[in-house]
């Protein structure tokens, strides 16, 4: 019996109150798509920092086989010239750490990066290990010190080439950064506003059913029966818009990475994808039943004096 | 069944408490008739047995639980042993009579099937058999008071309590409520009534217990409106 009432409760206040729970889908709606949405560029951020190994970082690119001239005269990087580098790298004080991979382990890597597109998946297949070089991945105490580094180990021979990744990709760290940045602060007041209009709801509610919650508190209903019709309302309203926002961080990821970035700019970097919707959506479900069960929570206690 | 120790009660900054060291006790099945004038402080007095005001000092007991040192989660159980009934009857008025008594039973979570029995049972005692599916306002002001009676009484409560349940009535219709609620005295329930009607008070001649300016003036077994000797 109580169940049932409890949905009879629910289905009056929902038709009473359709265009204030429909303003609260909508609402809610865009705000947690905005923070679905900052969360997938965070895992953006994050992709591209985990492929890069970190924000500043130094890559001293070694000669391979094919390299010719300059610096690598001698062709591929030949073990002398490759420890005077790690000699050079383990000497110098602004050095934290560095790793080495082979021509080999590169090529690999690359796969990654380039199968990302139907293009670059063809000119991933030409290509060979011995088009790539090996390489010193290196981490600097201060991220200011990359330069410092790379002026040192300029003209060595066995290196082909110094890429400060900063440099590179300087540019997708700042606008990924600022994107997420607008779209939480947005979606911040959106999710304000969201308490707001629960909070509006449940006043003009329990104004209207005044006489009902009087006789139900007299009668000795218990609190939880009380709340509960508003809790359902406000909940099943968050809910929905959850659903509509991880609909739309799917849209994102199909129209905007999928078929929009990874076409456009595949090789710069590499792409979030399903995974990271699935983990953002989930996020975003989540933060859907928390907006929706918590204020009316402590606003029913406040309202109705339960 | 209700016991009041050194009650008093005091509202904001007032100087004058509305209720003042009050010491009351009521046994189970007493019927008792609470008098005075405006803002003695009768609405206080019952206002603390449902636990909808707690006293500033002192201790109040209700079927033998100190009422004020109860949680909160547990108040709602406290009032299922009380029933209540007002001057302006308090119905809903999208509901029928027999929905008004119903839901007092679904909010506490009774079966369906009890409600069915329970339902009719009730408003057969308050002598509105056929009028379930009245609404409120096809119904008069005395048989509005009945269902809110049988509102009251449906959860069969240990104490029934009653704040001028013949303010809005007339002396006929009055005194048809009055049996009501003398036959449901003799069931066993604690009946407190607030009152201002005399006629009443002196033909019932059940105890008495008068408020002044938040004092207990008067506690008379049997008493009447106004003093006799």
């Amino acid at each position: 019996m109580q169940i049932i009432h409890i949905f009879t409760e629910l289905g009056t206040g929902l038709r009473r109150n359709v265009s204030m729970t429909l303003s609260l889908v909508v609402t809610t709606f865009v705000s947690l798509a905005l923070v679905g949405f900052g969360l997938l560029v965070n895992e953006q951020a994050e992709a591209t920092e985990e492929y890069f190994n970190g924000r500043s970082t130094l890559l001293v690119l070694l000669c391979s086989e094919t390299s010719s001239g300059g610096t690598c005269v001698n062709g591929e990087v030949t073990r002398e010239q490759r420890e005077a580098v790690e000699a050079a790298l383990e000497e110098n004080p602004q050095v934290d750490s560095y790793t080495y991979e082979t021509a080999e382990e590169q090529y690999e890597k690359a796969g990654e990066l380039q199968n990302q597109t139907a293009a670059g998946r063809r000119a991933y297949e030409a290509a060979e290990p011995a088009n790539f070089s090996a390489v010193y991945t290196v981490i600097p105490f201060d991220p200011n010190q990359v330069d410092g580094i790379s002026e040192q180990l300029a003209g060595m021979s066995g290196i082909e080439n110094l890429v400060n990744v900063a440099d590179q990709l300087g540019l997708l760290y700042e606008f990924l950064d600022l994107l997420q940045f607008a779209a939480l602060v947005i979606a911040a007041f959106l999710a304000v506003t969201s308490v707001l209009l629960v909070s509006n709801t449940i006043r003009l509610t329990a104004y209207a059913r005044r006489k009902e919650i009087g006789i139900m508190r007299l009668v000795g209903a218990s609190s939880w029966h009380i709340q509960l019709p508003f809790v359902l309302e406000s909940m099943l309203a968050t809910v929905l818009a959850g659903l509509l926002a991880v609909g739309s961080l799917a849209a994102m990821v199909e129209l905007g990475v999928n078929r929009g970035l990874k076409q456009a700019f595949g090789d710069l970097t590499v792409w979030i994808g399903w995974s990271d919707a699935v983990f953002a959506g989930t996020l975003t479900m989540a933060l859907a039943v928390v907006l929706g069960a918590i204020p009316p929570l402590v606003l029913t206690r406040k309202y109705l004096d339960v | 069944m209700i016991r009041f120790e050194n009650v008093t009660k005091s509202y904001g900054s007032t100087k004058r408490p509305a209720l003042h060291a009050v010491d009351v006790e009521v046994d189970k099945g007493e019927f008792v008739f609470l008098v005075g004038a405006s803002g003695s402080g009768k609405s206080t007095f019952l206002r603390l047995i449902l636990r909808e005001a707690q006293p500033t000092t002192g201790r109040v007991f209700v079927a033998g639980k100190e009422i004020n040192r109860l949680a909160s989660w547990k108040v709602p159980g406290l009032r299922r042993q009380i029933g209540t009934v007002f001057q302006d009857f308090r119905l809903l008025p999208n509901k029928t009579v027999a929905e008004n008594v119903a839901f007092a039973l679904q909010v506490i979570g009774k079966p369906r099937a009890t409600i069915r029995t329970v339902v009719p049972e009730t408003l057969d005692l308050v002598g509105l058999a056929g009028k379930e599916d009245r609404m409120p306002e096809q119904l008069s002001g005395g048989e509005q008071q009945r269902v809110a009676l049988a509102r009251a009484v449906a959860n069969r409560p240990m104490i029934l309590i009653a704040d001028e349940p013949t303010g809005n009535l007339d002396p006929t219709t009055s005194v048809g409520i009055m049996k009501l609620l003398d036959r449901i005295n003799r069931t066993g329930t604690t009946v407190m009534m607030a009152t201002h009607d005399v006629g009443i008070v002196d033909q019932m001649r059940k105890r008495v217990i008068e408020l002044a300016n938040g004092d207990v003036i008067r506690d008379q077994s049997r008493g009447a409106y106004g003093y006799q000797i």
